[in-house]
């Protein structure tokens, strides 16, 4: 730190200086649209949310049984083809409980994500949100079930799953 | 569907469209006000002077990049240079096409070590090359914000 500068941080400036434009800014929104192939396996999987069901794949030669679904099994490189519907229960294989968004602003209510293994899966399933249930009582291992958005709300996403609940 | 299946109508190939919401707003620092402000209510380009590398920095630097010494005499340069280097631009950042072609140049400026990178305006596509005397043209006072736009652009002398 420069011998000039006596007090410590700097010059510290709020969001009101910022807005009465005390100091000079450069300010820019980037346009960050894009478009995502979700290929032939997450497709169908997009497709099956819709239709409220959960579906994976299995491998033949692994006899694993994989979801998200994938084509080709990235343990043994085995093309896959063996379509299963799997239950909307599991397990919760890890958690956090977020009280910062993820623009960075306090929740009063925290999110909580999860790692869910869902039923028939072999180990496998996907990163979801837990709701229902008072935060302190997450627990590793506890069994939850998918609560679905209505029939007429899907629209083939991850979202179409609202939250996973205890059983 | 496998690897060995095929999408057969367009409805059962998914497209995951989605933004990122993302904005910044970056304060121009120390140097950059003082560099701005200039522009601002008086139209000129100030610059930082090492004494001991005896270099300019436009945009002034608060310090020296080579011996890190502090930096504390401004000098004004001249508003004025040549363009080290440019490109012409036929589409926008949204990849749009233009109605009219940009060119894009880096400028070092006269008297200092470094340079702007700006539009080139008042200017023939086919005649702009390197090497080119070009000088600044601001804005109208009244309608400068203290931001890089102040400039306008630079054209040909």
């Amino acid at each position: 730190m420069s011998a000039n500068i006596e007090s410590f941080p700097g010059t510290p400036l709020s969001q009101a200086d910022l807005d009465a434009g005390k100091v000079l800014t450069t300010y820019w929104k980037p346009k960050l649209e894009y478009g995502w192939d979700a290929g032939v396996a997450i497709s169908r999987y997009l497709e099956e949310l819709k239709n409220g069901r959960i579906i994976g794949i299995k491998c033949k030669r692994c006899r694993r049984v994989v979801v998200p679904p994938r084509v080709v099994c990235e343990w043994c490189w085995e093309p896959m083809n063996d379509w299963v519907y799997l239950q909307d229960t599991g397990t919760v294989n890890t958690f956090s409980i977020c009280y910062i968004r993820w623009d960075a602003s306090r929740a009063k209510e925290p999110q909580i994500p999860a790692v869910i293994e869902i039923d028939g899966a072999s180990n496998a399933g996907f990163l979801h949100l837990l709701d229902e249930v008072n935060p302190d009582d997450v627990k590793i291992g506890m069994k939850v079930q998918a609560v679905w958005k209505p029939t007429e709300e899907r629209e083939g996403s991850i979202t179409d799953i609202q939250y996973f609940k205890p059983l | 569907m496998s690897l060995i299946d095929r999408i057969g109508t367009f409805a059962d190939a998914k497209v995951w469209y989605d933004n990122i919401p993302l904005e910044s707003e970056y304060t121009v620092g120390i140097a950059g006000e003082k560099f701005f402000r200039a522009i601002k209510d008086r139209g000129v380009i100030m610059g930082t002077v090492c004494p001991v590398c005896d270099l300019t920095y436009v945009p002034p630097s608060m310090y020296c990049e080579r011996c890190f010494t502090e930096l504390e005499e401004w000098v004004e340069v001249r508003a004025k240079g040549t363009v080290y280097t440019y490109t012409i631009l036929t589409r926008s950042l949204d990849d749009q096409p233009l109605d009219e072609p940009e060119v894009l140049a880096f400028v070092e400026l006269e008297g200092a070590h470094g340079g702007l990178v700006h539009r080139l305006g008042e200017v023939d596509l086919e005649d702009v090359e390197i090497g080119m005397e070009v000088e600044i043209v601001f804005k109208p006072q009244q309608e400068r914000e203290g931001s890089i736009l102040d400039i306008a652009y630079f054209k040909p002398i």
